[in-house]
């Protein structure tokens, strides 16, 4: 699976779990208006670093949380396992 | 099983902790920068008992950059951490106006910023993995005061906003946050008293004694076990009513 599709697939699984209405996944679409509020998207960092082995976020520099979908991926396209 | 990571669990009250876990069932992961020989003769009585529930991780929790990979690691060994016990701490005494500023900042390293840290990443999975417990050892310093330890005091009161606060954003996803506040117990860390002070804080305890190791576990052990299930944010004070 590419890493833009198992992003969006846990968009789509913690929304479900959680029980909340997604919006529609696009680039630019802005994640704190995804439907998903900020303890989701932990649950989402946390899920991914499983999946990809990678948390872009504990890098020693200080990342900026992304304000965009497509900015989110990309952060994780770039991040090397 | 479930996995329970104790930091501080070489000695003292962390080794109490550790002991008593093990002995209820659950696997203990004890963190220290060093493994004692108290940590590891318990750790043999426990392979007796129930392999393999006893494991020792060395990591100077100051090095905070080194938190992330303990908590992957730990996850990686045993599986999803269902308790953690932030329980290691630094106590230099003395006062604030000559303490070095290298050692202030060595405190609220140790015993502020690294348990924040660490559950940061260990919070984190429990929220994916759908709930967890979490306790604090504070102490009753962070509520009263004794000369020569402002510091101290303002570490360990720190862990009781962390956990207030904590409580109530975690708490709707089925992690609890407590914390534990133990009067002066016998440990290393209280070697600095002499006998009459010891005497001094016991006969002015209620109970006209002082609290023991296996009282302030007991109390963790309640807080991670299953009817400790609808207690969050709150501080249970063990000190045999030293501040009543
Ligand atoms: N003793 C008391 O009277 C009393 C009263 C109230 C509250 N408390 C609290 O109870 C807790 C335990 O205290 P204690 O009396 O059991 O202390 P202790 O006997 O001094 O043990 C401290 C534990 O923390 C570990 N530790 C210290 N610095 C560390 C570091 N940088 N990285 C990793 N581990 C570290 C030590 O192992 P290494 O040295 O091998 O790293 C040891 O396992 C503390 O939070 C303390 O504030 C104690």
């Amino acid at each position: 699976m590419s890493v833009r599709a198992s992003v969006l697939a846990q968009f789509e699984r913690v929304a479900q779990e959680q029980k909340k209405t997604l919006a529609p996944l696009t680039d630019d679409l802005v994640l704190l208006e995804s439907g998903l509020d900020s303890l989701c998207l932990a649950i989402i960092v946390a899920q991914l670093e499983d999946a990809l082995g990678v948390d872009p976020f504990s890098a020693a520099e200080d990342a900026e949380f992304p304000v965009t979908l497509g900015d989110f991926i990309e952060l994780y396209e770039h991040a090397a396992p | 099983m479930r996995n329970v990571l104790v930091t501080g669990g070489s000695r003292g009250l962390g080794l109490g902790i550790a002991r008593r876990l093990t002995a209820a069932g659950y696997r203990v992961i004890a963190v220290a920068r060093k493994e004692s020989p108290q940590l590891t003769s318990a750790m043999e009585e426990a392979e007796g008992a129930h392999p393999g529930s006893l494991r020792f991780v060395a990591c100077d929790l100051a090095e905070i950059d080194d938190l992330p990979a303990l908590v992957t690691t730990v996850r990686k060994d045993v599986g999803p951490i269902y308790g953690l016990v932030n329980n290691a701490a630094v106590g230099f005494d003395g006062v604030l106006a000559l303490m070095p500023t290298s050692q202030i900042a060595q405190l609220v390293r140790v015993n502020t910023l690294a348990p924040i840290v660490l559950t940061k990443y260990v919070v984190r999975a429990m929220l994916a993995d759908g709930g967890g417990r979490i306790v604090n050892v504070a102490s009753i310093v962070g509520f009263t005061g004794y000369r020569g330890l402002s510091v101290y005091g303002a570490t360990k009161a720190s862990l009781l906003g962390f956990t207030r606060s904590l409580a109530r954003e975690v708490g709707g996803m089925g992690v609890t946050v407590n914390a534990v506040a133990p009067g002066f117990l016998d440990t290393e860390m209280t070697q600095g008293l002499d006998g009459a002070q010891r005497e001094q804080i016991a006969r002015r305890s209620a109970l006209r004694r002082l609290p023991d190791i296996d009282d302030v576990a007991s109390t963790v052990e309640f807080l991670l076990g299953d009817q400790a299930k609808s207690i969050t944010g709150t501080v249970l004070t063990v000190d045999a009513g030293s501040t009543a």
